[in-house]
């Protein structure tokens, strides 16, 4: 079961999170078409490589956890363009 | 050529002779062209091919798949055949394939032993109830046999059922659906795959598609690890890898990959002949012919191309099953795997067109994609074949999102089973 | 005379006729005799005695029959594996009679026999053996399809494994989570290597062994080993930081380093299930003796050499009386050596590394003699047969790593794609001495010490890997997986026909999948297929090893089983007084009190209370509240006065109602949401969203206060003057209108809130009580009330009182796509808001017209109560909505119904067809509104 780096909890198991979505750019609802905005809603790159995502710590702080995972391995780092980095335990800095 | 049918005279002239049956399915060189291309050898695509040679007569059909034949979604699923869906488009659409799969066994020359044991779906509260009502009347006024039983005839027809009202979560009812059961999937997948390439269907295993070649807004071919391919038409049937192949066509689909994991047990004396689903506790058992318990529950929940099992899941499974059945702690897990179901906005799949001429779908099949593995091929050969989209499922199509049309079919897939 | 149920006649216990004297490095304590019965007959055996071992003493040859062909099994490998010697204990299915410790008083049975093991009547299975080959069943019972569950129920009647009953004690199981530096899993001598020299370098190590003493293969051996033996247990023992679980087994190994661990033995608990967060994981596994494919090879009678070095040294049974030994390793070697020690008399030895070969065994119900390849028969009641070794890599596959195939070893061995923090010593990764793996376990351990940040030993080069022949098949066909009754000649025949790679074999043939999990077949399976496709076995690879790696219960799995309850602070008190309780996920509530048509009349006549403490709450703080409401809920909430009250409706981004609740302000900055009781942990979730991912410049606090308040639902014409005698908040209409919020005291309770809203139709206050003093402010209410007709109401008298009023309740008026315009909700949607959750859908819900619409109906035969769910057609099929709500009104004395219909017949006064579940046909009117009683809402204005 892979661990997840809270940013205030350090490394916790998988399970004491929820997975929100892949992090991507809301359109403006007043200036959208439906079709750019369902595109928004339905679609999602869906690879099988580094997402930006993002996760919930319902089991723990509460707060929502950004970062990149790899979905086939689920190896996991700092979201891209962030300036957290993680200790060789897992530990986020 | 010559095919040996398969019958139990055949079995005894075989054993008393000791000849060798002739060979499921041939090898072949890839040719530079045919006339469809077929993207993954699971029962949808080996579907689609048998039915557009069988019932269209086209037979110039590339089945490519990067590993070996039905080892997708098709290899990994636990096997259960119903059609007590929720919309009458859904009912419609997987009754077509309980029928389809009730004759299959004759039809392709190879028992496919589908077990219509009867199919169980539990609801522990009134909500779960309501919604199983839900699914019963429409299930009957489509013809489909379906009812909801109380506890009494649950317990009668499960004896190891807890049904009392100690339980954590006691059962109110269930819907009960004889048509439903399980089949073997491997023999399915083997008999469309056999019964195809007898009408002169290539199936090309361990064939990679590396890209899709489109041109002016149409299909060309494929690009594939054994060489390039010529196709007016090529039909996306990876269910699992559905995004990334349709990616290569430059197609964007509304799918979220997630794992469905499953386990099995070592073999007991039967005691369960039906199967049961629970959607508040998520979780669902069969049992085969060989005594093993098949499980599985919902998906993982979060996007995941890996096909590793989990701690988790076999924890959370056995104290839901426990729950339900409590007297069976003692049998053990043998083996657990996990298949990757792609999943849509509305648990409905996504089939036809594309706005890439000739390169169309088969896809967003979720935890239901087995079950519908003979109609899928029925209506997309048809598709193919006549260049029109069956009526029976035109409400799959991709266009449904951008234009707010979503199919209404969450409650019926609950754990999916 | 009766026969027991092995087919044998009854008498006296007979005496062991196959134990030997003692030997150095015996299990057994003499001293302690352990009676049982086997089928039926009474035995006894030693204290240390495996289940197998305590028969095989007592001259048992046959334990079980297969699965298919139902042929004789007895001891062929005499460990966890062995498939011929799984047993049923008592009601426990499945044992692994070569495994278990024999306990006193034990009751054994052999599994799937009738009418008994000897004289089996499905073994005449054999006879058609040659037609019943692998797969057979795809071929045939095509035709007539009618008569597939007839077949099929044959066909379980011959399905292996014992029996579980409905009466099964539960068991007792439990689980641990732990956070060792390392974890080695095998005790063997490299593994207690890599234990010691871990624990030394500091690390908190746990060494987990499958047997029920350490030791591996140093328990069989000659007086080195066991000095060696003793030595390391001895250091082990003494060592602090270093756990020792014994007839335990680490079974899985995931992401990151979690590790299962099985552990069994411990008093009170049968099985207990270990989470380990290892920072290193040592794999020792040693080697399993892989079984030789030949005909005859699964005649009770072959063992393999290690069985018979078990069975001689471990247990003083002698095997057999006169051997013939296939060898091509020290250990078979070495197996000689102990058969002779044992008094039997070793007919024959084969050199398998000099091209020595037999041809087949002979032999019906037992061997009676082996055919060697130069026509040449040897009587025997004995084959032993060493020819070679199966890597166990499994736990190492879990962490990623491929193994490769060495072919002068003739086994696979780890490859070197091994994350870090997995390291594997022993024979598993080569061969050498005594000495040699112990050295090589010391240097992993330290290794793995140092990768757990104790020390900074480097990994150690791999041991070397020992020639050795390359023996899968003799010439002749045998079995290849003996538990599923799968032969060489089956697998060349499915290769033949195109089942050609491991993958499609093994799904066609079933080799592999039985309960040994293909820790006996892969290696052969794969090899015959290479074989038969003429490929060599490096190139076909093994097939996926799944977890996990040995078998688990569901028991172990499910351990305690907690599933938590939530119930308010007034629940014994509804228990007490009859309460039928309501099951509504974590939350158990009083669903009635034995008349819900009483209670709801009781309301709208004069005064109930009902305890609607699940009910979602939430404390929101900040000058930014008004934004966030605004955000969430689909209508406006910048000029919600204080000391006031407004009804809200979130939607999902795609417009899909989500929940719905009332929010107040108390304060400037201080208000209070309230959500549905489901709804309450997605709705805070939903607030933290929008507050930390949309707009974290937005100053707002949710506090949850679910648990910190009970809630208590006053309603009816008498609530006030009930609720007057209680506090001392001015009560009168003028002061405290329709839609307020209060605070003060109650029932001489301080910080209480109050607020004035309507589910039920009827002038009713809702207090919120600081939780503990919930059941004082309950009771005090009916005390004070008596003489008003105060009484309680549960969940359903509000069902069908919320009904009568026409409110919705989400997730049963809605469904998952169900937007707020389909649910009459549009009045409530104001569009020329700033963004909110439900923008812009919300505004295109005008091009879906015909979107079914939710609606009040009433059956126009008011006797008639519609099954909610009940769908509404026109013409014979063509369904046009359903009935989502529906009761017996107590006040109007008919049913009440509420529902979705077509848009074209969503009007008032329009008939409808209602099909009940008999299948009955009714009509039912449309209502002006879904709203059956006192639509202009007088009551609730009181």
């Amino acid at each position: 079961m892979f661990r997840i780096p809270c940013p205030h909890c350090g490394p916790r198991n998988r399970t004491e999170f929820r997975h929100i979505g892949e992090r991507g750019s809301r359109p403006d609802p007043r200036a959208t078409t439906p079709e750019e905005w369902r595109g928004y809603l339905y679609g999602q790159r869906n690879a099988s490589d580094w997402t930006a995502e993002t996760w919930y710590h319902v089991a723990g702080c509460r707060k929502f956890v950004t970062m990149d995972r790899h979905t086939l391995t689920n190896e996991i780092r700092p979201a891209a363009g962030s300036t957290a980095t993680v200790t060789d335990d897992g530990t986020p800095r | 050529m010559a095919r040996a049918r398969y019958s139990a005279l055949g079995l005894l002239g075989h054993g008393l002779s000791q000849r060798r049956w002739s060979r499921v399915w041939r090898d072949h060189d890839l040719e530079p062209s045919y006339d469809v291309v077929i993207i993954g050898a699971g029962v949808h695509g080996l579907a689609t091919a048998y039915y557009l040679a069988a019932n269209h007569g086209i037979t110039n059909v590339a089945v490519l798949d990067s590993s070996y034949l039905g080892g997708g979604g098709s290899g990994r699923n636990t096997a259960i055949v119903r059609s007590n869906y929720l919309t009458p488009e859904g009912v419609r659409f997987y009754d077509r394939s309980v029928k389809l799969y009730e004759n299959l066994a004759a039809e392709l020359n190879f028992n496919v032993m589908f077990s219509q044991h009867g199919h169980l779906t539990l609801a522990h509260d009134d909500g779960s109830l309501r919604t199983m009502r839900w699914r019963a009347e429409v299930n009957k006024l489509e013809g489909i046999d379906s009812e909801i039983i109380g506890r009494d005839e649950i317990q009668r027809l499960v004896p190891f059922m807890d049904v009392s009202a100690e339980a954590r979560y006691p059962i109110l009812g269930a819907l009960y659906h004889p048509p439903g059961g399980t089949i073997r999937h491997d023999a399915v997948n083997w008999g469309y795959a056999r019964a195809a390439d007898a009408l002169g269907v290539q199936i090309h295993q361990n064939t990679e598609v590396l890209g899709i070649d489109v041109q002016d807004g149409r299909v060309r071919g494929v690009r594939t690890n054994r060489g390039d391919v010529a196709a007016p038409v090529v039909v996306n049937c990876t269910a699992g890898w559905s995004s990334l192949v349709a990616a290569l066509a430059g197609v964007r689909l509304p799918i979220s990959t997630h794992p469905l994991q499953a386990a099995v047990t070592e073999p007991v004396k039967v005691f369960l002949n039906t199967v049961v689903v629970s959607g508040t506790l998520h979780v669902y058992v069969s049992q085969t012919a060989r005594g093993e318990l098949v499980f599985g529950a919902s998906t993982d929940p979060y996007p995941s191309y890996s096909m590793r099992g989990s701690l988790e899941f076999t924890e959370e499974l056995a104290g839901h099953i426990l729950e339900l059945m409590p007297s069976i702690a003692r049998v053990r897990v043998l083996r657990q795997w996990a298949g990757l179901c792609d999943m849509t906005p509305d648990f409905s799949p996504i089939m036809g067109i594309t706005p890439v001429e000739g390169f169309m779908l088969d896809v967003g099949w979720g935890t239901y994609g087995f079950k519908a593995g003979p109609v899928a091929g029925e209506t997309m050969a048809e598709l193919v074949a006549t260049g029109k989209t069956p009526e029976m499922i035109a409400s799959f199509d991709l266009a449904r999102f951008a234009e707010g049309r979503l199919v209404g079919e969450k409650g019926a897939a609950a754990v999916g089973h | 005379m009766t026969r027991s149920r092995d087919g044998r006649r009854a008498g006296p216990a007979e005496p062991p006729s196959h134990r030997l004297p003692p030997q150095p490095g015996e299990l057994l304590d003499r001293t302690r005799p352990l009676a049982f019965t086997w089928n039926g007959r009474a035995h006894t055996g030693i204290a240390g005695d495996t289940i197998a071992s305590a028969l095989a003493a007592a001259g048992v040859r046959v334990f079980s029959r297969s699965f298919k062909y139902h042929r004789p099994r007895g001891i062929m490998t005499a460990t966890f594996l062995d498939p011929g010697v799984t047993v049923q204990v008592g009601d426990e299915p499945n044992v692994r009679g070569a495994h278990r410790r024999l306990v006193d008083g034990m009751t054994i049975e052999a599994q799937n026999v009738w009418p008994s093991l000897r004289y089996d009547v499905r073994a005449a299975n054999q006879l058609v053996a040659r037609f019943l080959t692998a797969g057979f069943y795809y071929k045939t019972f095509i035709k007539p399809r009618q008569l597939w569950p007839t077949y099929e129920k044959i066909l379980a009647r011959f399905a292996a494994g014992g029996v579980v009953s409905r009466h099964s004690s539960p068991g007792y199981y439990d689980k641990r989570y732990a956070h060792p530096d390392v974890v080695v899993a095998g005790g063997g001598p490299a593994g207690m290597g890599a234990a010691l020299l871990a624990a030394e370098a500091g690390a908190q190590v746990m060494l987990v062994e499958e047997e029920y003493e350490l030791g591996g293969s140093l328990r069989w051996g000659g007086a080195p080993e066991l000095a060696v033996l003793r030595e390391l247990r001895a250091a082990l023992e003494a060592a602090p930081n270093v756990e020792i679980l014994v007839n335990s087994v680490v079974a899985g190994r995931y992401d990151d380093d979690w590790v299962s661990i099985v552990q069994r033995g411990l008093p009170h608990v049968d099985e207990r299930l270990i989470k380990a967060r290892a920072k290193a994981l040592v794999v020792a596994p040693g080697l399993i003796e892989r079984p030789f494919v030949f005909e005859g090879n699964d005649l009770p009678g072959v063992m393999l050499g290690t069985a018979v070095r078990r069975l001689v040294n471990l247990y003083a049974v002698r095997p057999g009386r006169r051997a013939v030994v296939l060898t091509a390793n020290a250990e078979g070697d070495a197996a000689v050596t102990d058969l002779e020690r044992a008094g039997v008399e070793v007919a024959c030895v084969l050199d398998g590394r000099r091209g020595q070969e037999l041809r087949r065994a002979i032999g019906r119900g037992g061997l009676t003699s082996v055919e060697l390849a130069d026509g040449r028969r040897i009587d025997c009641d004995l084959l032993v047969v060493s020819t070679g070794w199966t890597a166990p890599t499994s736990l190492l596959n879990m962490a990623g790593g491929q193994p490769v195939y060495d072919s002068v070893a003739a086994r696979f061995r780890p490859g070197d794609d091994l994350p870090p923090s997995v390291l594997a010593t022993g024979g598993l990764t080569g061969d050498g001495s005594v000495e040699e793996l112990v050295g090589h376990g010391h240097a992993v351990g330290s290794a793995a010490a140092a990768q757990a940040g104790f020390g900074s030993a480097r990994a150690p080069e791999p041991l070397p890997m020992h020639p050795h022949p390359a023996l899968f098949r003799a010439g002749t066909h045998g079995m290849v997986d003996f538990s599923e009754d799968v032969t060489s000649k089956d697998l060349f025949s499915a290769a033949a026909e195109g089942y050609d790679s491991s993958e499609l074999v093994k799904r066609y043939t079933t080799a592999t999948m039985g309960p040994s999990q293909g820790k006996l077949e892969t290696v052969n399976t794969v090899a015959v297929l290479a074989e038969a496709t003429e490929r060599s076995v490096a190139d076909l690879g093994t097939t996926v090893w799944r977890p996990p790696y040995a078998p688990i219960t569901l028991g172990a799995l499910a351990g305690r089983i907690f599933e938590p309850v939530r119930h308010s602070p007034m629940q014994t008190w509804h228990v007490r007084h009859g309460a039928r309780p309501l099951v509504a996920s974590q939350w158990i509530r009083p669903d009635h009190y034995g008349d819900p048509q009483a209670e709801a009349r009781n309301v709208r006549e004069g005064v109930g209370i009902i305890d609607v403490t699940p009910l979602g709450k939430l404390d929101l703080r900040g000058p930014d509240v008004p934004l966030l409401l605004n955000a969430v809920y689909v209508n406006k909430w910048s000029k919600l006065a204080i000391g006031s009250v407004r009804y809200g409706v979130m939607c999902s981004e795609g417009g899909v109602v989500m929940d719905d609740g009332v929010t107040g302000r108390l304060d400037t900055e201080r208000y209070l949401m309230s959500t549905t009781s489901s709804g309450a942990a997605a709705v805070w979730e939903h607030l933290e969203g929008v507050l930390q991912t949309e707009h974290p410049e937005w100053q707002v606090h949710v506090t949850p206060l679910t648990t910190h308040y009970a809630s208590i639902n006053v309603a009816g014409p008498r609530s006030r003057a009930l609720l007057s005698r209680l506090t001392d908040v001015d009560l009168s209409p003028e002061a405290f209108p329709y839609m307020r919020v209060r605070t003060g005291r109650v029932a001489g309770v301080d910080d209480c809130l109050m607020w004035r809203i309507g589910f039920t139709g009827e002038l009713s206050y809702e207090i919120h009580v600081p939780a503990s003093y919930g059941l004082h402010v309950w009771t005090t209410l009916l005390d004070r009330g008596q003489d008003l007709g105060a009484a309680p109401f549960g969940v359903e008298a509000q069902r069908i009182l919320r009904l009568e009023k026409g409110h919705l309740v989400v997730g049963q008026d809605t469904d998952g796509m169900t937007s707020a315009i389909d649910a009459g909700l549009e009045p409530l949607v104001k569009l020329d808001k700033d963004d909110f959750v439900g923008l812009p859908e919300l505004g295109w819900a005008h091009e879906r017209p015909n979107q079914p619409r939710l609606v009040g109906l009433q059956p126009v035969d008011g006797r008639v109560v519609p099954a909610e769910a009940s769908q509404i057609v026109r013409g014979t099929k063509e369904i046009v909505g359903r009935i989502t709500s529906s009761r017996m009104s107590p006040t109007l004395g008919r049913s009440v119904c509420m529902g979705y219909v077509a848009a074209d017949l969503a009007h008032a006064g329009s008939t409808v067809t209602v099909v009940l579940p008999s299948g009955q046909r009714i009509d039912a009117t449309v209502m002006p509104s879904p709203c059956h009683v006192d639509p202009e809402g007088r009551r609730l204005h009181a």
